[in-house]
């Protein structure tokens, strides 16, 4: 224990949540950048169990995890009654780049997050876990481009047809229109629509559904894409908190997204379906067209970063390289000349 | 000028060139400021909507961040109020480099796409090329060939018709089917010729036939009219008697006025004997 507290230099205060506070600090060992998140005890209500919940969740998921875009869980250590966890550092989140205004999101750049997004969370649904809490502010991204999904405190394996859910998951503004009707039972689903609403946040730059409340947000969803029907949704009015709204007609998702190409708004369409089975998988959505036109996606080094945070010089190594190879060809072209 | 172009939309979808747009709505309003807006109009063929103005349009960003995006994008090239606009469609390879790929125009609200020389050059060229060959065809319909006679220009025939090659000429080839007339007298005088032969040569009708057939390969009804009218060879005549003296049935037979004097005469003199008189001309 003492040898894990002595490991970690503290570097930098980094922020502050309900049940954590983060912190940039240098492994020793390996003289690695990392965010250690130190989970706070919290009332004795919360500390009955012996750790906090949302930390648990983190710990007990993120150890069996191994994905490029999921955030890495590299140690946990307790120093007295405190638990920390330590994960990769990351610069910064989607969150940040979206709201930073001198920031262009190219359609390459946004088409790069939807596959490092959806290839993080396609790992997550094949273990049966999912998110459930996804937003910008989570996806978190770092010097080199690659975007990884944080905060497990929400996950939760799925699956068990037994199993009753909390419907009280996900940010008001990405929450499914299933669980703002009370849905208890819900699937993958739940995760696909949030991913929908950030690609709409990535192409508008403000939240595309910002309902002031649960009622509100039922209501902007269904004034974007029609108010359903027992048709279009079978069941829908078994569910607990089913609430009859006004009619609203289906909007053309194109007069939205103006600048949007068609195999993207096929994806959107996909990802955003009002009825929870109709909505593609995440496997499904990388076998989209769209993946696979043109333009290809944005190279991590070439993504955008707030102007805050230098990006990584990677232009030396090539300029080296290139140099390298100079020399090469000159000792080619030379015994060409014999 | 819409609504004509509207059925041909598939056509301009292939070449831009032939296509025009405007929305009359907008058309009092235009000025420098709201032209690009104009432009970007979802219904404007000439307008890409996945081009960086409209990305940045959709995203709430300011229009300066441009310059610093790479790819596609419309700039507001050249104003003369209050006109004409000149719109420039480009790909951007940096902040200070761009390639042209297109310029449109809109004049009194209407937009076109302004031709490359590529286009004009070829356009040009072929116009060219098909008025010389209209001129070579029109040409061609003024040479006359007789076997008797070779080859010569007749300029009086269709004065009427080559004068317009393009749209004007079916009608010219439907008033010649009118002027028929003409060739029915050929083949009626052939008919006589070839009665007057039958009659003079009972005997070997079989090579008369097939001499007959050798010289008119026109028709075979004129035959049959032939062996039907052959006993009223006298009405023929008078017929024929008449006609000449159109100067353009003349022609259409025979070209050579002289020849058809002749034969004229020839006819009036002794109905029966045209064929021996103008056997020893050939």
């Amino acid at each position: 224990m003492e040898e894990s507290t002595l490991r970690y230099e503290k570097i930098d205060f980094l922020g502050e949540g309900q049940f954590a506070t983060v912190y940039k600090a240098r492994d020793v060992k390996t003289d690695k950048i990392v965010a250690v998140k130190k989970i706070k005890i919290g009332s004795r209500l919360e500390a009955q169990d012996g750790i906090n919940r949302t930390a648990l969740r983190e710990i007990k998921l993120l150890q069996e995890l191994q994905h490029i875009n999921l955030i890495g869980l590299l140690d946990v250590f307790g120093q007295k009654s405190n638990v920390s966890l330590v994960f990769d550092f990351m610069d910064t989140d989607l969150e940040i780049i979206i709201k930073d205004n001198n920031i262009v999101l190219t359609p390459a750049n946004v088409k790069a997050y939807m596959i490092m997004t959806l290839k993080g969370l396609e790992y997550l649904h094949q273990n049966w876990i999912l998110h459930r809490d996804l937003k910008p502010n989570n996806l978190l991204i770092n010097r080199e481009g690659i975007l990884k999904i944080g905060d497990f405190g929400l996950a939760k394996a799925f699956g068990s047809p037994t199993r009753i859910n909390t419907h009280q998951v996900v940010t008001r503004w990405y929450r499914s229109p299933e669980l703002l009707f009370g849905a208890r039972q819900y699937g993958t689903g739940v995760d696909m629509w949030a991913i929908g609403c950030i690609l709409a946040e990535l192409l508008l730059r403000v939240p595309f559904l910002p309902g002031e409340s649960d009622l509100d947000q039922l209501s902007r969803i269904f004034q974007v894409f029609g108010t359903p029907t027992e048709e279009t949704w079978p069941g829908m009015k078994s569910l607990t908190d089913y609430v009859q709204y006004k009619q609203f007609p289906a909007q053309q998702l194109r007069h939205i997204f103006s600048a949007a190409s068609d195999d993207l708004l096929q994806l959107m369409e996909s990802l955003l379906a009002l009825y929870p089975p109709r909505r593609c998988d995440c496997t499904q959505a990388l076998q989209m067209p769209y993946f696979s036109n043109k333009p290809a996606p944005s190279v991590g080094s070439k993504l955008p970063m707030p102007s805050n945070i230098t990006k990584i010089e990677t232009e030396k190594p090539s300029l080296k390289r290139k140099l390298l190879d100079n020399i090469d060809g000159g000792l080619l072209a030379k015994k060409l000349q014999f | 000028m819409m609504p004509g172009r509207i059925g041909h939309l598939p056509i301009a979808a292939e070449n831009p060139l032939g296509l025009s747009w405007h929305d009359s709505a907008w058309i009092p309003s235009l000025n420098p400021s709201n032209i690009m807006d104009y432009f970007s109009e979802r219904s404007n063929p000439f307008f890409d909507r996945t081009c960086n103005n409209e990305v940045v349009k959709m995203q709430r960003l300011n229009m300066d961040q441009l310059r610093n995006m790479t790819g596609l994008e419309y700039i507001l090239l050249h104003v003369q109020e209050p006109i004409l606009y000149v719109i420039r469609k480009q790909h951007r390879h940096s902040p200070d480099q761009t390639i042209p790929l297109a310029d449109y125009y809109i004049i009194a609200g209407i937009v076109y796409q302004a031709p490359d020389l590529a286009s004009v050059l070829n356009s040009r060229l072929l116009s060219a090329v098909h008025h010389l060959q209209c001129s070579f065809e029109e040409t061609m319909t003024y040479s006359k060939y007789h076997p008797s006679k070779g080859y010569w220009w007749d300029f009086k025939a269709n004065k009427s018709g080559p004068f317009n090659m393009g749209q004007s000429a079916p009608k010219e080839v439907t008033s010649t089917p009118k002027e028929e007339p003409s060739t029915l007298f050929q083949r009626q005088r052939v008919d006589m010729l070839l009665a007057e032969l039958v009659r003079q040569f009972p005997l070997p009708v079989t090579q008369t036939t097939i001499n007959q057939n050798g010289v008119t390969v026109k028709t075979e009804n004129t035959n049959d009219k032939s062996s039907e009218k052959g006993g009223e060879g006298n009405l023929n005549n008078i017929q024929i008697k008449q006609e000449p003296m159109d100067p353009i049935s003349s022609d259409m037979t025979n070209g050579n006025m002289q020849g058809h004097m002749d034969i004229k005469t020839e006819i009036k003199q002794e109905n029966m004997k045209p064929p021996p008189e103008k056997k020893p001309r050939i």
